[in-house]
């Protein structure tokens, strides 16, 4: 590894550090929005739990892939949050001019921004999805699966995020639409894709990514199947590869501004 | 030998239109108008290894938007530019590692950690290693007096105790060329003196090049020894201190007459 990237990583890695130091100066809120979002994504389940006493599948799924659903979404939605929060609100530092201080430090643009924030209660869904995943962790070669899935997850919910958000610098109020369609991933993230048809399913396996980010992931853990797995790898690349491409394109734009601001 | 070389730069933006109200509002919907505000034109400029500038003008004459320019953040739509030999446009990080800024109105610290924890961010920002940092971070502290709060979270500091901060964190790399855009913006007299004392000692013992940018006449005076005034985005005077001060008229007045010729009295 070249020193320049390991300077970029550890760059990242403290940065990531000093945001869960800031959440964590109050502990009484850091732990009960942890301990919070778990009940509430639990309390979920118990609606699928009594679903299933009554059906014995929905759309293809039995309560196992359910579960296994959960835990893959939670966990790479999690992921994303706490590593990367600040690209769910890029609009709102584009549109309010606030990438200068990036700007002027001899790092990577896009990973500072990246790593500048974390939502606490992330940590929540985060330990939620690995302690659904850890019920499926059979053998190596799942476990292997399972943290290969929790990670193109997150880098497909990040990288669609930065997509999105990065039009801001050629549309004003595409904040709006992003985070609508944002959100749209986790709540189409937690049904069966069985129950989808027609243009709602290209939908989401071709403009919402939740078919690459979470369909096929658990498909491919219930049956392994190669070339799905590859479509999985190209389409994060792709996604990763656009989303910054997209950003980079935006940023010869940026205006900056001369509002009164603080890194909080 | 020039630190920055500047020639015929512009930026201009583009901004919506809107008519007043609602009726507007819908108008601007269905019949979107822009409008391209030029806030630098063409201007062309030099300055010298280890001189320290003004550069100054009204609000909106163009003064944040050059130095944006300068320091990489905003890409011109046309011109050259080039500080300490390196076009910002294309070799912004390899210029980041050589230059320091102060944003007075933007606080590049983060507030909930101590200023030694700043410091130590700032250090791996500039891949210095951990020694070497705490050598400069000690050096650093004893030249701004900082001893006393290095372990107090900044949201807990006074104003003058962060903008202290906020230049040691600017000078961790020992950067050639210090742009400051209002540097002492709301600070109280006594810490505006002990803030450009250390610009002045800064420059003496380093030989930093400093471009700064204020609309107080003190920080104008005390530091610079030569003026750029820039109104609507055209230079309007660029002249030394020494020849402006020769005049016979206080700095207060030559600036506050140009800016009244120019149709402008935005100077504190």
């Amino acid at each position: 590894m070249s020193t320049a990237v390991k300077n970029q990583l550890r760059v990242c890695v403290l940065s990531i550090k000093y945001n869960i130091m800031k959440e964590m100066i109050n502990k009484v809120t850091f732990l009960t929005n942890i301990c919070f979002m778990m009940l509430n994504n639990a309390s979920i389940l118990v609606q699928w739990f009594v679903l299933f006493r009554l059906r014995k599948d929905v759309g293809g799924y039995t309560m196992r892939e359910i579960l296994l659903l959960w835990g893959l979404t939670a966990a790479s939605f999690g992921l994303s949050h706490v590593l990367f929060a600040r690209v769910f609100s890029l609009p709102e530092l584009i549109i309010s001019g606030k990438l200068d201080s990036y700007l002027v430090q001899p790092k990577n643009v896009l990973l500072g921004v990246m790593t500048s924030s974390t939502n606490i209660s992330a940590v929540g869904d985060l330990l939620y999805g690995v302690l659904l995943l850890s019920l499926f962790c059979s053998s190596i070669g799942r476990f292997f699966l399972l943290v290969l899935f929790t990670v193109t997850g997150t880098v497909i919910f990040t990288a669609f995020a930065l997509l999105l958000g990065s039009l801001s610098f050629w549309f004003v109020r595409m904040e709006i639409l992003g985070r609508q369609l944002t959100m749209g991933i986790i709540s189409f993230a937690t049904y069966p894709d069985g129950i989808f048809r027609g243009v709602s399913r290209f939908l989401l396996y071709f403009i919402i990514p939740v078919g690459m980010a979470v369909y096929h992931p658990v498909h491919i853990v219930v049956r392994f199947d190669a070339e799905m797995l590859a479509a999985v790898l190209l389409y994060t690349i792709l996604i990763a590869t656009a989303a910054a491409a997209v950003f980079y394109r935006g940023l010869r734009r940026y205006s900056s501004s001369s509002l009164m601001e603080a890194r909080m | 030998m020039q630190a920055i070389k500047v020639e015929n730069l512009s930026k201009t933006f583009r901004v919506k239109r809107k008519e007043k109200g609602m009726k507007g509002s819908i108008r601007a919907i269905l019949h979107p108008q822009t409008e391209e505000i030029r806030a630098v034109e063409r201007i062309s400029f030099e300055v010298e290894e280890g001189e320290m500038l003004a550069f100054i003008g009204p609000n909106g004459a163009g003064k944040s938007t050059t130095i944006k320019m300068l320091t990489g953040i905003l890409y011109p739509d046309g011109g050259k530019v080039q500080v300490l030999g390196i076009d910002p446009t294309k070799k912004r990080k390899q210029l980041a590692y050589r230059i320091g800024t102060v944003f007075g109105q933007k606080e590049q610290l983060w507030t909930h950690l101590t200023p030694y924890d700043n410091f130590q961010f700032f250090g791996a920002i500039y891949d210095i290693p951990d020694g070497e940092v705490q050598r400069r971070i000690g050096e650093l502290a004893e030249r701004f007096e900082l001893s006393s709060f290095i372990n107090t979270p900044v949201r807990n500091l006074s104003l003058g105790q962060r903008i202290r901060c906020e230049f040691a964190a600017s000078l961790i790399h020992r950067p050639s060329v210090l742009f400051l855009d209002e540097p002492t913006i709301g600070l109280d007299p006594v810490v505006k003196e002990s803030v450009r004392s250390l610009i002045r000692q800064m420059n003496e013992e380093l030989h930093t090049t400093v471009f700064l940018t204020s609309h107080d006449v003190g920080d104008i005076e005390k530091l610079c020894s030569r003026m750029i005034i820039v109104n609507a985005g055209k230079i309007v005077l660029d002249d030394s201190m020494e020849h402006l001060h020769r005049s016979g008229s206080s700095l207060e007045n030559t600036i506050m007459e140009i800016y009244k010729s120019e149709g402008r009295t935005a100077i504190s």
